[in-house]
This record gives C-alpha cells, sequence and structure tokens, in this order.
C-alpha cells in the first residue's frame, strides 16, 4: 500500500544509523523507517558516501609486518556461497492483512499479543543480540487512547498501521516520531481501524496517573 | 590500459612508480599520498577482484585499505590487536562480497565502509555477548539501507561531490562529521573539542548534520 510518509527521522538519527553509531533499539525503529521510505534512504546513502569519503581521509595505521600475506592465506578457507536456504523470520503475530512485519526485525523475537487494557495490547520485542534493548509493540484498537505520559529520555516510534493523533500531528503508516521529556502526550488512535507501532524506548516512559503507572512498571516500559 | 596492473607494485617487467624501502611494500607513509588511487582506479581493482578474483588487485585495495580500516578501530576505541584483526577480517569479507559491489550504487570506498560499520557492530554483539554472529545476511539486513534498483542511480554520488559538500562545513562542523563517524564517544568528545557544556554538543550536532545534507540535497 503506498502511504505518504510525513514524519521522517531528523537527520542525527539517518547519519547515526550511517555511522553505525545508534544503539541497537534505536538502529532497529530508524531502520524501520529507512527500509520503507525512499527519501529517508537516500538520505543515508548521502551520509554513508561521507562514511566512504572520511574513511579515505584517516590517517592509515602502521599494520603487522605478516599482515596482508595472512589476510591473503585467509581468502583460500573463504568458504563458497551458502546454498542453504535462507534462514527463517523468527514466529511472530499476526498483523492486519497487507501490513508486512519490517525487515530489520526478521530476527528478533516478537511475543504474543498481551492485554493492557481495554482494546489495548502490548508484545515484547527481542534483539538477536542486545538483550537489554527495550524495545516493545503497542496496538490500540480505533478511537481508544493511551493515557497520557512523557519519557525520562527518548522515545522512538514507528507506526506499522493505522494512525494516531498526539495533538502535535497525525502520525500515520511509515511516519516516525522521536519524543522525550520535553513532549507529554496522549496519542488517540483514528477511528476506523487499529493502530499498531514499534517503539524503542530509552530510560522509561513515564506515565501521569497512578493505574497507568501502576501498568506500565508490569509491562515493563 | 590495465589499470590493475598500472597501479600493482613493482615486480618482474614493470616499472615502480617511486622508490620504496622493500619492507614498507604494504604500508602507507606520508610521503605516498601523491599514490592514492582515484576512485575510478579503485573501481577497476574491485571489479577485478570480483570477477577475475584479482589477488594482485585485492592486495592493491588491501594497501589502500586495510591500514584506515585499522585507524577506523583505533578511533573508536579499539586495541592495536582487536584492530589489527578487524582490518583483515573487513578485507577478507571484502573478497568474499566482491561479486555484490556495484559501481552504479556505491564508490568503492562506501561500499568497504558500510562492510566495514557492519562488522563493527558485529563485533561490538558479539563481544558483548559472546555469540558468534556468523550469518552475513542476518547481519546485513540488521543496517539494511540498500536502494531499490531503480533509485540506484539516484543515491550514487561522485567522490568529487562528497568533498566539495565537506569541504563547505565550517572546521567545526566538519570535526563534528567527523567525531560522529569515527570517535568512540562523540558527544563528549566534541565537547572537550570545542570547549562547549555537554548540554549543547546535540544541537550543535544538529546544525553540523542539516547543514551537511543541504550540501548534499541535489541528489535527493
Amino acid at each position: 500500500m503506498m502511504t505518504t510518509i510525513h514524519h521522517h527521522p531528523d537527520d542525527e538519527w539517518l547519519l547515526g544509523l550511517a555511522a553505525g553509531r545508534l544503539d541497537s533499539g534505536a538502529a532497529l525503529v530508524v531502520g524501520a523507517h529507512v527500509e520503507g521510505c525512499a527519501h529517508c534512504r537516500a538520505r543515508v546513502a548521502g551520509f554513508e558516501s561521507v562514511g566512504g569519503a572520511l574513511l579515505e581521509t584517516l590517517e592509515p595505521a602502521l599494520l603487522a609486518p605478516e599482515s596482508l600475506a595472512r589476510t591473503l592465506s585467509r581468502l583460500d578457507a573463504v568458504p563458497t556461497p551458502r546454498t542453504a536456504p535462507a534462514r527463517q523470520p523468527t514466529p511472530k503475530p499476526p498483523l492486519p492483512p497487507g501490513i508486512a512485519w519490517p525487515r530489520v526485525m526478521q530476527d528478533c523475537g516478537v511475543t504474543r499479543w498481551r492485554w493492557l487494557g481495554p482494546g489495548m495490547y502490548w508484545s515484547r520485542a527481542t534483539l538477536p543480540h542486545d538483550s537489554a534493548a527495550n524495545v516493545f509493540l503497542l496496538r490500540i484498537g480505533a478511537g481508544k487512547c493511551l493515557p497520557r505520559h512523557t519519557h525520562s529520555e527518548v522515545e522512538l516510534t514507528q507506526v506499522l498501521c493505522g494512525a494516531f493523533d498526539d495533538g502535535r500531528a497525525t502520525f500515520a503508516q511509515g511516519d516516525f516520531d522521536a519524543t522525550d521529556g520535553t513532549i507529554r502526550h496522549q496519542p488517540v488512535v483514528h477511528a476506523g481501524a487499529e493502530c499498531i507501532c514499534l517503539a524503542s524506548v530509552r530510560g522509561k516512559v513515564l506515565f501521569d496517573g497512578t493505574v497507568a503507572r501502576v501498568l506500565g512498571a508490569m509491562v515493563g516500559m | 590500459m590495465d589499470i590493475a596492473r598500472r597501479l600493482r607494485p613493482a615486480g618482474p617487467g614493470s616499472h615502480p612508480r617511486r622508490a620504496r624501502s622493500p619492507g614498507l611494500s604494504i604500508v602507507t607513509v606520508e610521503g605516498d599520498r601523491g599514490a592514492m588511487p582515484t576512485s575510478d582506479e579503485l573501481t577497476e581493482l574491485m571489479r577485478a577482484v570480483a570477477t577475475q578474483r584479482d589477488r594482485p588487485a585485492f592486495a592493491l585495495l588491501f594497501k589502500h585499505f586495510a591500514p584506515r580500516l585499522k585507524t577506523y578501530l583505533v578511533r573508536g576505541g579499539s586495541s592495536e590487536s582487536e584492530a589489527e584483526d578487524f582490518a583483515q577480517e573487513a578485507m577478507v569479507s571484502v573478497w568474499r562480497k566482491a561479486a555484490s559491489f556495484d559501481p552504479e550504487r556505491a564508490q568503492v570506498s562506501t561500499w568497504i565502509f558500510t562492510i566495514a560499520r557492519n562488522l563493527r557492530i558485529d563485533r561490538q554483539r558479539r563481544g558483548a555477548h559472546g555469540q558468534e554472529v556468523s550469518d552475513d545476511e542476518a547481519l546485513d539486513a540488521a543496517v539494511d539501507t540498500s536502494p531499490a534498483p531503480d533509485e540506484r542511480l539516484a543515491t550514487l554520488r561522485r567522490d568529487s561531490d562528497i568533498h566539495h559538500a565537506l569541504a563547505q562545513l565550517t572546521p567545526e562542523q566538519a570535526l563534528i562529521v567527523r567525531l560522529s563517524f569515527f570517535d568512540e564517544h562523540p558527544h563528549a568528545r566534541i565537547a572537550s573539542e570545542l570547549q562547549i557544556p555537554l548540554g549543547t554538543v546535540k544541537s550543535r550536532i544538529r546544525l553540523a548534520v542539516t547543514h551537511l545534507r543541504r550540501l548534499l540535497g541535489p541528489h535527493e
């Protein structure tokens, strides 16, 4: 489905992805955006070209005397390209028809949908090589709203389907959002379709109400 | 003319481009700067590696890139021996993945940078969790920014355009961009290099990166 993307990651996120300097949770969410956004892919490609140009300007280090010989000898040990079938993506809960899991999530574990509140579900995503990354999915029914909250540090969100409005703007399928402690918001999902978001949080999500706080603590957001 | 042959180190029947002490044959020294291969020459070398598995061409790519890949890791906080091992492993990856190099999509330096970047992330993960991450495809999927086929021409940037863009940054912005790519703790380092409070680093980075992107802009 072709959708117009209105909200993109800022240049710093895209440069961070190109430089390989984002933490794994952020790299996943920004990566999920970029793979579906030609505009951002072009920007990342531009930053990668800068990385290549800067690599060439790095002062050459002195190599070990046997460096080339050792590398050449390793070329012989190079395995022939794998003929085994491509690895199967990890099992994940179903998404609405026409919506696919981002390719960057192919090796992530994703739990089944767990009840969070009326019409609200969440699921934890586990990254294969970073068990500490705090990445989760929210699936909120049409017309429902999340409790008002802010963030202790930074939260990155990529909308996989549906749309929500949080008073600042509308975020729809393919849109990206970065929020921090300066933003206190209450996302409301548009009527008509549920909304599923992929989110990575550094720090904590801080809910306003006691019940919401307890819920938040329970699911470990 | 065969560019790989022309750039090849002195051997029987060829003329050395410059006198070089034998022990330094694979080490790029300051005086060697003038002999830096052009990006077209690097492309020819990569083609020779990809299509003919040309080892002398590979050796020349090694001579150019391996010392810089080593610096890349050292700047990122790795030890000398880790960085040495990394440079070798990255160049083995270059050999192994040569067939996927597409000169219509990226410069050699860009392509090698992305291989090195992915390998560095891979090693960080292995180091942190003691697990073997052996599947290159899985790793590449982790930072998959490859353009769709119809975008390829649009994303290829000429070296001269990139250097032109970098040259237009202020020295401070150029430093910020460089540290953002290569430093282990870019924020702290930028704060100390520019003698500014850590709290203001983010906005400086933002300005620098936005300026850089605008300079790269016409390709979008």
